[in-house]
């Protein structure tokens, strides 16, 4: 898990004047999922999941406008978005690729394709390529055991991959 | 009376009734078509207490790893005072080498709804939260159009009951996790619902008591769900037939199981099979043998955190009695990881201690260190850096941490200790031959 550690007191978040939290979403999230639970925290998980969605990362202004909706404080925010690996504070590429490396995978060869991956990509895994393209992340059981190896390309799980089929497989993505 | 035809993948092709390339989403209106629903008629023509004590006669066992008997978990639940009530279904399903839950939300979602809507009616509770993790995406988005198909139905949302029968509306809302392992255990799972980190809760009190913002809880995981459905609908006596009685005169482990294995064979797959078949059977008779023709090595008993089955333990029974009978801590999610005579055990230990190093979610102190050291450990180990004395450092340190030793609040850290122990212990010449040996400085007394 992240445990952030910065320098709190003298961090400005940068901020832009267009906000994150548009009228029409917050109007959805009023009416559709802050009802969904007791307590409008409940509403935190899938609100985050929309704006790394939307924006790639969750940008802190996005935390602090978050906070003002479910009237709770910027701090609860940051508390849940650190401990979750799939929100990020920094943007990640554009197709992020994440391979699984748990026991069914590693003993059946994922280590090939993760190299692969390093070698074409040019990055270490949790790293961003410079142009912004590809993230690639070391991900541990994708609940895909009877595909090993298996990796999920932003969502879309590809399994029994070799490294032809993954080659064909990034080539084909859109720019 | 061993299983004869499919339950829970009686829409699923399954080997040996099906194809799994014929496998498709089951839609509404085709599940119906086949019978689905049904179920959730009779039990809503039942009394609430009728239907939890069937399931208690089925003696269903909770299908998440622990095996607490589902009936008895239901009876821990407060009577109602007119507050709400929750269910929290239990999709989580992180545990590396385990994906039979997947193969439910990929083809037939509808079979854990029905048994949702039963489970609420017989446990008197208002709201479920489908919580699935978060790499499952294309699974949210089938899970998440068969709860909307059953918003249309009347199912849920229906202000004149389930089904326009009854006082009892219920609300289905899908949860998504984000990339937790810890979200999966059960108290974890409820702050995860309630938008906070993912830390387990002290216990007691115990969900059922006090779970979800408080109130009365149950969590149940998907399969003990699916399975509720067909025990409304053939009864508690039919359950019972399938599976075995326990040979060490402890609880029976009733009922079909859906068994994934995966590792060195030829078919990895999800297989329904009765609980108590042997290892060896599930994978030479449905995994179709080892590849490669190669002999076995080992296997994870049931998700990493159970530990490994030893070379001698091939023949070894998939029931709940597998923990007293084989030394592993139990049959956990029944999905075997098996391992051919090339595995390198010590990479094994190596690579499960680095899942629970980064899945350990830094609240308790032994299991967040622990963790880090017994990679550490490992890592030193597999380089052959290391000394026979860190290989007893490695033990010592495995055996403090979790809710056995009493240091833990939640049992993440008792899967890394049984998992790290079992497997030195069951191979430990593999790693004796790794370590270099440990001098004790001996100085001659001067006289």
């Amino acid at each position: 898990m992240a445990w952030i550690v910065k320098p709190s007191a003298t961090t400005t978040i940068p901020r832009r004047d267009k906000p994150y939290l548009t009228d029409k979403m917050k109007k959805h999230y009023r009416a559709e999922i802050i009802p969904r639970y007791e307590r409008p925290q409940g509403a935190l998980m899938p609100i985050l999941h929309d704006v790394q969605h939307d924006h790639g990362h969750i940008p802190y202004q996005a935390m602090v406008e978050i906070a003002q909706l479910l009237e709770i404080h910027p701090a609860d925010v940051l508390d849940t978005v650190s401990f979750y690996e799939e929100y990020t504070t920094e943007p990640v590429g554009k197709y992020v690729v994440g391979v699984c490396q748990s026991i069914a995978c590693e003993v059946c060869g994922h280590q090939t394709i993760l190299d692969h991956l390093r070698r074409k990509l040019e990055i270490e895994p949790h790293e961003t390529t410079k142009d912004g393209r590809f993230t690639l992340l070391a991900m541990e059981c994708l609940g895909a055991c009877e595909g090993a190896p298996c990796a999920l390309v932003n969502g879309d799980r590809h399994d029994n991959l070799t490294i032809e089929s993954l080659d064909a497989l990034l080539d084909a993505l859109p720019d | 009376m061993p299983v004869t035809e499919p339950v829970l993948c009686h829409r699923i092709p399954t080997p040996p009734w099906g194809d799994p390339a014929d496998r498709h989403l089951v839609t509404y209106d085709e599940y119906v078509k086949s019978g689905g629903y049904q179920a959730l008629k009779m039990a809503l023509d039942m009394k609430p207490a009728e239907i939890v004590d069937a399931v208690k006669e089925s003696q269903l066992r909770g299908r998440g790893g622990a095996g607490f008997p589902c009936g008895l978990k239901w009876t821990f639940l407060p009577e109602p005072d007119g507050g709400r009530r929750y269910l929290a279904v239990n999709c989580d399903e992180a545990e590396p080498g385990t994906f039979k839950d997947r193969l439910l939300c990929d083809f037939d979602p509808h079979l854990v709804l029905e048994g949702i809507a039963i489970t609420c009616h017989a446990c008197r509770l208002d709201t479920a939260y489908f919580f699935i993790r978060g790499e499952y995406h294309h699974q949210a988005e089938t899970v998440q159009r068969a709860i909307d198909e059953a918003y249309e139905a009347g199912i849920f949302g229906n202000k004149k009951g389930i089904l326009g029968k009854g006082d009892l509306s219920i609300e289905c809302y899908l949860h998504r996790g984000a990339g937790a392992y810890i979200c999966g255990e059960e108290t974890g799972l409820l702050e995860a619902v309630e938008g906070k980190r993912g830390w387990p809760r002290v216990k007691p009190p115990f969900p059922a008591v006090s779970g979800l913002f408080g109130r009365p809880t149950i969590v149940n995981n998907v399969e003990t769900l699916a399975a509720v459905t067909p025990i409304v609908l053939n009864g508690a006596e039919w359950f019972t037939k399938m599976g075995c009685d326990s040979s060490i005169g402890g609880p029976p482990s009733y009922g079909p199981k859906l068994m994934g294995v995966s590792g060195h064979v030829n078919k990895p797959g999800v297989y329904e099979v009765d609980l108590g078949i042997p290892l060896r059977k599930l994978v030479d008779d449905f995994a179709g043998g080892m590849r490669g023709g190669k002999a076995y090595k080992g296997a994870i008993a049931g998700g990493v955190s159970m530990g490994i089955l030893g070379p001698d333990q091939f023949d070894a029974e998939m029931d709940f009695d597998i923990g007293r009978k084989y030394d592993v801590m139990g049959l956990g999610t029944a999905c075997p990881t098996i391992f051919d005579e090339d595995t390198d055990m010590v990479a094994v230990a190596r690579n499960i201690a680095r899942f629970f190093k980064n899945e350990s979610c830094g609240q308790c102190t032994p299991c967040r260190e622990g963790a880090q050291w017994i990679y550490k450990l490992l890592c030193r180990i597999e380089s052959g850096e290391a000394t026979s004395k860190d290989l007893d450092l490695l033990l010592e340190i495995a055996g403090s941490m979790g809710i056995m030793p009493g240091t833990t609040i939640c049992g993440l850290a008792d899967g890394n200790n049984w998992a790290v122990r079992t497997i030195v212990n069951k191979y430990r010449s593999e790693f004796e031959s790794r370590v270099k040996p440990y001098f004790v400085p001996v100085t001659m007394g001067a006289g």
